[in-house]
């Protein structure tokens, strides 16, 4: 044992899995909100080259990002620059990984498609709130196994590398968890909450 | 090359054990030499503990796919703080029996694994040296007991520095004169407060980490970052603190990047007379000589060395009379933790629990005497709770947008998880050997195979039993559980405890070596590794490993002073 609290490559293999057994559904309607509300999306910043992707493909990463961890109260993945981040490691993986570049230009081809087929425009084109739709009917899967949505692979990979860009970046795990550790302390007080001592 | 005995005691290896029998070895005025696989660390240069995510290239998780495909049980030690440490197999491979798996982490460097490892230090009970007669009637006994043994955990207590409390609990010794416990952390609270209401008794957890000044060693700094290494040397490890004490020494030697290949022996004695090595900066093949040799190469190691020097004599490797050698390989029976959240930690701020790094409390063995089950023996079990270095239970929720982002951020002060380890068996079907097809390493030194099985009766029933057991602890103290999947226990060697192939014992014909570690067939080659262990209780191993090693070398240096080596 000794793995520090959350090992997240292992960790991120869990999320969302939850729809996928009896158990698990129930556990989501004790626990889910009743509904969501998503925040406007900023146009895209230029003034980055992408390593890997297109600057068309990239701005709809910058999108989708957005659309999973959103700037709110808190900075979000754009703040967090998470699409670079993404960009960066795809384009990595070339030497080891290939097959994850063909996951992202094929996913990113299928959502134009998706997109066409809604809304007879690309990906590119369509609103803020019609990529929203889009991508919520992507992840339908994930709150309930006996739906199925030719997008909810990529989407899962999506929100995988979004969850980890974001939580690993300074803007995410020390800003938005406001992560305390990795510190030098003189003392360790532990708990010292006297509603949870007795 | 003369033929003379330059060393008194050749000691192969530099980490749990093999750094404690060169330093018992060399303060008895012995003239060691230290032979170490690897190369020497600089904790200033080699361990990068202060150093966030978003300080490397690609968030401490290498380029995607770098690593290759690593054997479960490995993802979570290579990282980039820590992949120029690690061997990695697709640089040092080792080959598998058809349908076997074995996870096999190497750490080649002077202080081998105890650089990164997890620090727990309990003592074996009474009735783990003795389960056949004690406990159940199964497999064998130890030559030795706890008398025998306990000593010289207070003697290594003494030396590594160890935190903890001399609480009483069955089976489970404790030192006397421990450094104070660590504070838990809230979750750690809310558990004990569960399993009280159960009857289970949650202790502290003894630490080889410094809760203060200690040796002239720094307390920890809690930047909770152990796993990549200290740069201070607050928890034990043999390079921050043997080797600083035994570089000192004028009757000591250290040489670095020297795998040993075989063992020298001597026809008209019968005995050892050193070994061969090779120095891998140039790939050439060198011999070292003395009266005595130690294997504390970690058992695969040794056992491929023994092996390796196999003779007309012992055509199956040295020492292997008995043909038990390689056999009886062993690890905990661990699979996937339960994970969840403590509804009542949920939305609070933020608090650092990092703490020691390790958890500060822990569940030690409390089931005992029962009857009519499907499984032997017991189980201890380990939580992980609070603020890591990750996003925690809420990012396992669906969707995504505001409402995932705020439970993510509400749950991530809530996260609890808890796993355990059962007792593992010791099967002779489960066994390394020298790989029949031929594996060499680049050094043309031929490589094992491993022929092992973690899926076996006991281990299934176990793990049931087990997740049963954490599942009532879990909620006792409030926990809501996310549902999870049982795995098959983990592959053999997954979370680093392998034990066995080299088994003391007092019948010859049925074990590799006797009470003192030495080799039935060849008095003056000892293995003090994990290799000799008989049993595999659920208690962490390598206190019991250093425990083993200096009651080894205590011994061997009292044969020197007799002149019976």
């Amino acid at each position: 044992m000794g793995q520090r609290l959350i090992a997240r490559r292992q960790s991120l293999k869990y999320l969302g899995m939850l729809a996928g057994s009896v158990a698990g559904r129930e556990f989501l309607a004790a626990w889910l909100p009743k509904s969501e509300k998503a925040e406007p999306i900023r146009p895209t910043e230029s003034s980055y080259t992408p390593l890997f992707f297109e600057p068309e493909e990239f701005s709809a990463v910058e999108a989708l990002t957005e659309l999973i961890i959103p700037t709110d109260q808190s900075p979000g993945a754009k703040q967090a620059q998470v699409a670079r981040y993404i960009d960066f490691l795809v384009s990595a993986a070339s030497e080891y990984n290939p097959a994850l570049q063909h996951e992202w230009t094929d996913g990113l081809q299928l959502l134009d498609r998706l997109s066409r087929e809604k809304y007879q425009r690309s990906f590119h084109e369509i609103s803020a709130r019609e990529k929203q739709m889009l991508l919520e009917e992507m992840s339908l899967p994930e709150q309930d196994s006996g739906r199925t949505h030719p997008g909810y692979k990529f989407y899962r990979l999506l929100k995988e590398m979004t969850v980890e860009g974001f939580y690993t970046s300074q803007v995410g795990l020390i800003q938005v968890l406001e992560y305390k550790g990795l510190s030098a302390l003189s003392e360790f007080p532990g708990c010292t909450h006297p509603e949870h001592q007795s | 090359m003369g033929t003379h005995a330059a060393y008194d005691v050749i000691v192969v290896g530099s980490g749990a054990a093999g750094g404690i029998a060169a330093y018992v070895l060399t303060m008895k005025g012995l003239k060691v030499l230290c032979l170490e696989a690897g190369r020497m660390l600089d904790p200033s240069r080699d361990f990068f503990t202060h150093k966030f995510p978003y300080e490397w290239p690609y968030r401490g998780e290498g380029k995607p796919g770098q690593y290759g495909k690593l054997p479960q049980g490995m993802e979570w030690k290579i990282k980039e703080w820590t992949d120029h440490l690690y061997t990695i197999p697709a640089e040092d491979p080792y080959a598998l029996a058809p349908g076997s798996k074995f996870t096999w982490t190497r750490l080649r460097a002077v202080g081998g694994r105890t650089n990164l490892w997890g620090r727990g230090c309990d003592r074996f009970g009474p009735l783990d040296f003795k389960p056949k007669s004690l406990q159940d009637g199964w497999g064998e006994d130890w030559p030795i007991s706890y008398e025998d043994v306990e000593p010289y955990y207070d003697r290594v207590e003494q030396l590594i520095g160890v935190s903890g409390s001399s609480e009483e609990v069955y089976n489970t010794p404790s030192g006397k004169h421990l450094l104070p416990a660590f504070n838990p952390r809230c979750g750690e609270v809310l558990i004990r407060k569960g399993a009280v209401k159960l009857g289970i008794k949650v202790t502290p957890k003894p630490l080889a980490v410094l809760s203060r000044i200690y040796d002239n060693r720094p307390p920890c700094h809690y930047c909770g970052a152990c796993n990549w290494g200290c740069d201070v040397g607050a928890r034990y490890s043999s390079l921050d603190v043997l080797v600083p004490k035994l570089s000192r020494q004028k009757n000591f030697e250290l040489r670095t990047n020297a795998p040993v290949h075989t063992i020298l022996m001597d026809r008209s004695t019968g005995k050892a007379r050193g070994v061969t090595y090779i120095d891998t900066r140039n790939g050439l093949e060198y011999e070292a000589y003395g009266k005595a040799v130690v294997l504390a190469a970690s058992l695969v190691e040794s056992i491929r060395i023994l092996m390796n020097s196999r003779d007309r004599e012992y055509p199956s490797g040295l020492a292997n009379s008995s043909g038990t050698m390689g056999h009886y390989l062993m690890e905990h029976v661990a699979f996937n933790s339960i994970e969840g959240f403590f509804p009542q930690l949920a939305g609070r701020p933020t608090s650092n629990d990092d703490g020691p790094g390790e958890s500060c409390l822990y569940i030690p063995r409390y089931n005992y005497g029962e009857k009519d089950r499907k499984y032997l023996r017991g189980w201890r079990f380990d939580f992980y709770t609070g603020c890591g270095m990750g996003p925690g239970p809420g990012a396992r929720f669906p969707g995504f947008g505001s409402a995932y982002k705020k439970k993510i951020k509400e749950l991530y002060p809530a996260a609890v998880q808890m796993g355990g380890y059962g007792e593992g068996l010791p099967f002779y079907w489960n066994y390394v050997e020298i790989d029949p097809g031929g594996l060499r390493d680049r050094f043309e030194i031929p490589q094992v195979r491993f022929h092992t099985t973690s899926e076996y009766d006991h281990a299934f029933a176990i793990r049931d039993e087990m997740y049963g057991q954490m599942e009532e602890i879990l909620k006792a103290s409030g926990a809501e559980i996310f549902p999870y999947e049982k795995e098959s226990p983990y592959p053999l060697g997954s979370v680093t405890h392998e034990a066995g192939g080299c088994r003391m014992g007092n019948d010859s014909r049925t074990s590799v070596l006797d009470e003192w570690n030495r080799c039935h067939d060849v008095k003056n080659v000892l293995v003090v590794d994990a290799g000799c262990f008989v049993s595999h209780p659920e208690k962490q191993i390598t206190h019991t490993i250093m425990a083993l090693a200096y009651r080894a070398s205590h011994h061997l240096a009292e044969e020197f002073r007799r002149g019976d080596v």
